[in-house]
């Protein structure tokens, strides 16, 4: 990409003048909705007559054409009918817009002729302009600093530092929305769609250089040119953490994001190798993707292995252990001198001060727990700390001394501002999940990586330990 | 890179997009990857000469622009140790080529020498993939590849740490760090090859697939004993 468009990308990011075009009543006006709190002047561009009373009330500028909106437009939004795309495409090239995002569809995607056709003449139009143009087929950008969205749906507000690419709409919207379910702040996602005019090497490489941007996210269904992206991967991801989510991994899936995005694929053993080439960090559900986020993001860099574990009964002392082990992870003895550190305050009756603790009863206060975390943390013999919290277990200790989970979750968090090592919490699924729900929502509040399930935990942990070990081996 | 180019425009010349194993070894022979030299014979009397200068046992294979597949017609006659084992084998392997493939034009038949005995047989690869360009894949020969598909895959041009990472990550790596009667073999040589493979690939603009199958590690030293190269289709 070169300077003149990467300098009008960045105008659209940052607009000062949006326009929406062809936004309907039949859809309640989802694009003027989407950008309407953004920090710029919205315009509507539509003229059927039976859609504009809508816009109007919404206290909307609605023109008859781009030309007659009175200031230069930084970033357009099109919902038109495809036949009418390249007119307003035409229109945007004149106008000088920044960028143009085309939720329309029925291009390449479609496999038939017209449709192939269409996305055919838009490609010749975007590339003789040198214009920017996001999708088509795509749900947009988001850019949560300055108020612009893939849905209204999405949180909006300053601090967000993950970057997402999607060739998915849903998975470039819900990724905003589910980030924040686990803690994370996304700073700009952007629904790819059939990327023609900004390929997936671009735009990998404008969030690379994005100052806001500390670590990178995708999912991806194929590349438009696999060399410049693998060339460009090469680069960012010595930069920042990127993560992979890759679609279409089988022939059925395959062909599937083939009537999706019309992507060609390529063998997922070449993906897997050009991730391991990169030092990019492989994920193969949303799931793997929030937790690796959570790891990269919350979590202090680590390439160590040993863990050291507090869990709350015996029980799950073993599946944690085991959940790490199958990792390849180590649970190792501790120290003598932890031993006699520990040995006073975590009962043997029913118990265990050996790594990984069984606290059981011995978990009274949230003043015990940061006890026991210090001394697993004051260890040399541990690189990980985790706590498995069963919340229900341990709320009914706590509120004995008039605790709550929330002075519990006040203490792991002055525990991890104090900690030299990386910590997580795991509060697997195991009794109440609506209660689990409410509490992760509140560990990932305060800014400690949480995980849902054990395995969840060691494998994301275990990705993150991989991932900062080959940036070593790179770097030499 | 002058005899590549001059064998590359000779194949394109004849309308070929298969170089012939004994072109696709002067190739690597030029990156200096060892091979073992075919050299081509039109009679049983030349191949006994070059036996004799090169040394017994030899190989005998079938050479025709017409066959890829030289074993499944017969073209291929290993471990021969005598003069009569040749003569023998070479009338054979013609009456039995031109029963199974009697299109064919047979241009003779080369004779090189057998790599020694106790090598580990790997082979080393080149596809070109239509998004990514020229991928490098590696793995141990014979049922490990064929039937447990056990390889490993880098995409072009690869790093040292790529060569070396690509080699560890098969699941029969403890294969090549010795095994019963095999000694570990030389893991600094099969890096350095699976480099120059690497480089030729990214050189060879026109190239569709290269094969190097089998290469036999040793202690000292990997031997690519048979090779194919096979060009873009334009």
């Amino acid at each position: 990409m070169d300077k003149e468009r990467k300098a009008n990308l960045d105008r659209a990011f940052n607009p000062k003048v949006i326009a929406v075009i062809g936004d309907k009543k039949i859809t309640d006006y989802m694009w003027l909705k989407s950008v309407k709190d953004a920090k710029a002047k919205v315009y509507s561009v539509q003229i059927d007559e039976n859609d504009i009373p809508g816009i109007e009330a919404m206290g909307i500028d609605n023109r008859k054409s781009l030309a007659d909106i009175p200031e230069q437009v930084d970033y357009a939004i099109i919902a038109v009918p495809r036949p009418v795309l390249p007119f307003i495409l035409a229109d945007c090239i004149k106008e000088n817009v920044g960028a143009a995002a085309a939720f329309t569809s029925g291009f390449a995607e479609t496999g038939e002729a017209d449709g192939i056709e269409l996305q055919e003449r838009i490609i010749k139009m975007t590339s003789e302009a040198n214009f920017n143009l996001v999708g088509p087929n795509c749900m947009c950008l988001y850019h949560g600093k300055v108020g612009i969205r893939n849905t209204a749906d999405q949180w909006i507000g300053e601090g967000g530092n993950i970057g997402f690419m999607s060739n998915s709409g849903t998975h470039a919207t819900n990724f905003v929305i589910r980030a924040r379910s686990n803690g994370l702040y996304p700073a700009k996602s952007i629904s790819m769609g059939n990327s023609i005019s900004i390929d997936q090497g671009d735009w990998l490489e404008y969030l690379g250089d994005d100052p806001d941007i500390e670590v990178i996210g995708m999912y991806i269904e194929g590349t438009r040119d696999g060399r410049k992206f693998f060339e460009t991967l090469r680069k960012v991801a010595q930069k920042k953490p990127v993560v992979i989510w890759k679609g279409g991994q089988t022939k059925e899936g395959a062909r599937a994001a083939a009537s999706h995005t019309g992507h060609l694929a390529s063998d997922m053993a070449l993906w897997d190798a050009m991730m391991r080439q990169t030092g990019a960090i492989r994920v193969d559900t949303q799931d793997e993707l929030m937790d690796t986020m959570k790891a990269l993001v919350m979590m202090k860099p680590f390439t160590g292995e040993n863990m050291g574990i507090i869990a709350q009964t015996g029980g799950q002392s073993v599946l944690v252990s085991d959940a790490f082990g199958s990792e390849g992870l180590k649970v190792p003895a501790l120290t003598e001198k932890t031993h006699e550190r520990l040995r006073p305050i975590v009962t043997v009756v029913g118990g265990s001060y050996k790594n990984p603790l069984d606290v059981s009863g011995s978990l009274t206060s949230v003043e015990r727990a940061t006890e026991m975390l210090n001394g697993l943390h004051d260890d040399p013999n541990t690189d990980i700390i985790v706590m498995e919290s069963s919340i229900g277990f341990i709320q009914r200790r706590l509120e004995k001394q008039g605790q709550g989970l929330d002075t519990l979750i006040a203490g792991l968090k002055a525990f991890q501002e104090s900690s030299k090592k990386p910590f997580a919490v795991v509060a697997t699924w195991n009794q109440n999940e609506g209660e689990l729900a409410d509490f992760r929502q509140k560990v990932a509040d305060a800014g400690i990586a949480v995980f849902p399930t054990f395995q969840a935990g060691a494998g994301a942990i275990r990705k993150v330990r991989d991932y900062y070990r080959i940036q070593e081996k790179l770097k030499g | 890179m002058s005899s590549l180019n001059n064998i590359l425009s000779i194949a394109r010349k004849e309308g070929r997009t298969v170089l012939s194993e004994q072109e696709s070894k002067i190739i690597l022979k030029n990156e200096s990857i060892s091979i073992t030299e075919p050299e081509l014979a039109t009679s049983a009397k030349e191949a006994i000469e070059i036996s004799e200068k090169i040394g017994f046992p030899v190989v005998l294979k079938i050479s025709s622009n017409d066959i890829t597949h030289k074993s499944d017609v017969g073209g291929v006659r290993v471990g021969l140790k005598s003069k009569d084992e040749i003569n023998e084998n070479f009338t054979g392997m013609l009456k039995q080529v031109k029963e199974q493939a009697p299109e064919a034009v047979i241009q003779g038949i080369t004779v090189q020498p057998m790599a020694p005995p106790n090598g580990v047989e790997v082979i080393v690869g080149v596809t070109r993939d239509e998004q990514f360009g020229p991928v490098v894949m590696f793995g141990l020969g014979g049922i490990a590849v064929e039937i447990l598909q056990d390889v490993s895959f880098r995409i072009a041009p690869l790093t040292d740490l790529d060569a070396e990472e690509m080699i560890k990550e098969i699941k029969g790596f403890r294969m090549l760090t010795g095994y019963r009667a095999y000694e570990p073999v030389d893991l600094e040589s099969l890096k350095l090859l699976i480099l120059k493979v690497s480089k030729l690939a990214m050189e060879t603009e026109d190239l569709m697939e290269m094969d190097l199958n089998p290469v036999f590690a040793y202690a000292n030293g990997v031997i690519a004993a048979d090779a194919r190269i096979i060009l873009i289709d334009n």
